[in-house]
């Protein structure tokens, strides 16, 4: 039964977004201060019902920091390392007392094209995600965001700095 | 239909095995440049930078170009023979561009790029990236969004209208496009996850671009319009950047499904795919050089490599890449010219992002002229 009514749920909304996806230009003027305020984030076929990546939460309230230690990774890799599963252990017993949502921040060091890095740090963010799932935390509460390298809490251009900035970071959020 | 896909698949890989013609013994023409002095200033460096040229004085050039208020005069040295005389409506800058290409294409009868821009990304500090174009030589930089995050991977549409781009405008990577002659601007993905790397197909109407929508980075393909998302792609590893060939029946990408990043090739509709590059160790962003009007010069796919440093280089179509620059220093994302001979690249020195030019064919290197903070992630636009 609810199986049906959300299969008809993402049919409407597959439907709605259709309609509505090509006229959806917003008004916005480039190049003016006011280009990032007005319309709702979300775009054409944005409802994401069956979100198999967690839906997004609003970032602009700022979340919660620093509570977890952030999981390290490999050069170029986004396999979740043995000695990086009681971080993800802790953080899912944590969520487990709460019913807060959490955000996935993946990051990469600085080597390598920016694009190329986006799509690792997304992994990397659902790797940790995917961890938590199979801990028993339901994947609703868990939303990823790349960072790509933009973000590098190192700022020096060397190893140490590079396995700091390769990382996932843990952010909690109330609502 | 199976054998339709195939059919293209194969046109597709005979077309990336042909090798990128770098002529060793190219002649330039010399030319002098005379008359009024800022616009044939610019002229002077429009037309070294179209590689078809060297700069010489009135009494050794080959070529005479006297520049006189709106009008452009050349002539034979030797001869005497006048071999272009037009007056323009333009001025400044665009008047000097529109002359150097009506010289490059009545001496060498190819089309020129002086009047192509090139968009970027503009970082005036490091975690603030904008979009950006400019002309091809550097100058004339305008930046079009002020949202104050990050943005990254701008890419043209066929007819140079607009620019898909990733923001970070909401705090989540969204495809957005922005329209140069109406100067607004949409939201074209906008799916939880990583939505970036859009890429027009040649004829315009559809985009490829990289989604992880249904739990993982992947390939996919959307109208141009608006929706109609496709999924191309289903690997456990990472898919991203795409590059549509020259046909526009498949379309390059970055796979790491063979361990490390390396160049993949699929048809337009998905189904099978295959690996391009198996060295060197990591090949990412792949540029397919649009049709050369030079019917000498092949299609090629320019791509950034690993190989300690990051280096640019060119998929020669066995496996293999040819290195193109490698100086040492971190060189990435090239991106080709309509002309098929030119890149556009960015080079980190001291890590920091600045934009080169690159001749294919005389392998020489123009550095873009300094701005305050980083450029990075070009896009050379069409011809209009």
């Amino acid at each position: 039964m609810n199986r049906k009514i959300l299969a008809q749920t993402l049919v409407l909304a597959i439907a709605v977004s259709t309609l509505t996806g090509c006229a959806w230009w917003n008004k916005h003027i480039l190049h003016k201060k006011d280009v990032t305020t007005g319309s709702q984030p979300g775009g054409i076929g944005s409802t994401s019902i069956d979100s198999k990546v967690g839906d997004r939460v609003d970032l602009t309230n700022e979340g919660s920091r620093g509570e977890f230690t952030p999981v390290y990774f490999d050069y170029d890799s986004a396999k979740i390392k043995p000695s990086e599963f009681t971080k993800l252990e802790a953080v899912a017993s944590a969520l487990k007392g709460n019913s807060k949502k959490l955000v996935v921040e993946g990051n990469t060091d600085e080597r390598g094209t920016a694009e190329y890095n986006r799509a690792l740090g997304e992994k990397r963010a659902l790797a940790a995600r995917q961890a938590l799932i199979s801990l028993g935390i339901d994947g609703a509460r868990i939303s990823t965001v790349s960072y790509g390298k933009d973000r590098p809490v190192e700022m020096s251009h060397d190893d140490t700095a590079w396995s700091r900035n390769r990382r996932d970071e843990f952010v909690t959020i109330n609502q | 239909m199976k054998i339709w896909l195939m059919f293209f698949c194969f046109v597709s890989v005979v077309q990336a095995q042909a090798q990128v013609d770098i002529r060793k013994n190219f002649v330039k023409k010399s030319i002098a440049v005379v008359g009024d002095a800022p616009v044939a200033a610019v002229l002077k460096n429009d037309l070294r930078l179209s590689g078809a040229f060297e700069i010489k004085s009135a009494n050794e050039a080959e070529y005479l170009a006297l520049v006189s208020g709106t009008s452009c005069a050349v002539s034979q040295s030797a001869t005497k023979t006048a071999v272009l005389a037009k007056a323009y409506q333009a001025t400044g800058r665009t008047l000097a561009h529109a002359m150097a290409d009506d010289i490059v294409q009545t001496i060498t009868g190819q089309r020129g790029i002086a009047q192509t821009k090139i968009a970027f990304i503009y970082a005036k500090t490091p975690r603030v990236k904008e979009l950006a174009v400019m002309d091809y030589d550097g100058f004339n930089i305008q930046v079009l969004t002020r949202d104050g995050k990050s943005s990254g991977h701008p890419r043209w549409s066929p007819n140079g209208q607009k620019i898909a781009y990733t923001s970070y405008w909401k705090g989540y990577p969204d495809v957005l496009e922005a329209d140069l002659d109406s100067k607004q601007r949409r939201v074209l993905a906008s799916f939880p996850g990583v939505n970036s790397g859009a890429a027009y197909s040649p004829d315009g109407s559809t985009i490829a671009l990289t989604l992880s929508k249904d739990g993982n980075p992947e390939l996919y393909t959307m109208n141009a319009n608006g929706g109609g998302f496709r999924r191309l792609t289903n690997t456990d590893g990472i898919e991203s950047s795409p590059a549509w060939s020259p046909d526009g029946q498949s379309i390059a990408y970055v796979s790491n499904a063979s361990g490390t990043p390396q160049i993949w090739l699929i048809d337009r509709n998905g189904g099978e795919s295959r690996r391009l590059t198996a060295s060197p160790s990591r090949n990412t962003e792949p540029d397919w050089s649009r049709p050369p009007a030079d019917a000498e010069a092949k299609p090629a796919i320019a791509v950034t490599s690993e190989v300690g440093k990051f280096q640019i280089g060119i998929y020669d179509g066995d496996r293999t890449v040819t290195p193109l620059v490698a100086d040492g220093i971190d060189n990435s994302d090239p991106s080709w010219a309509p002309d098929g001979r030119h890149i556009v690249f960015a080079k980190a020195r001291n890590y920091r992002s600045r934009l080169y030019l690159l001749d294919v064919r005389t392998k020489e290197q123009i550095e873009l002229p300094a701005i305050e903070g980083e450029a990075s992630e070009p896009a050379w636009g069409p011809w209009r």
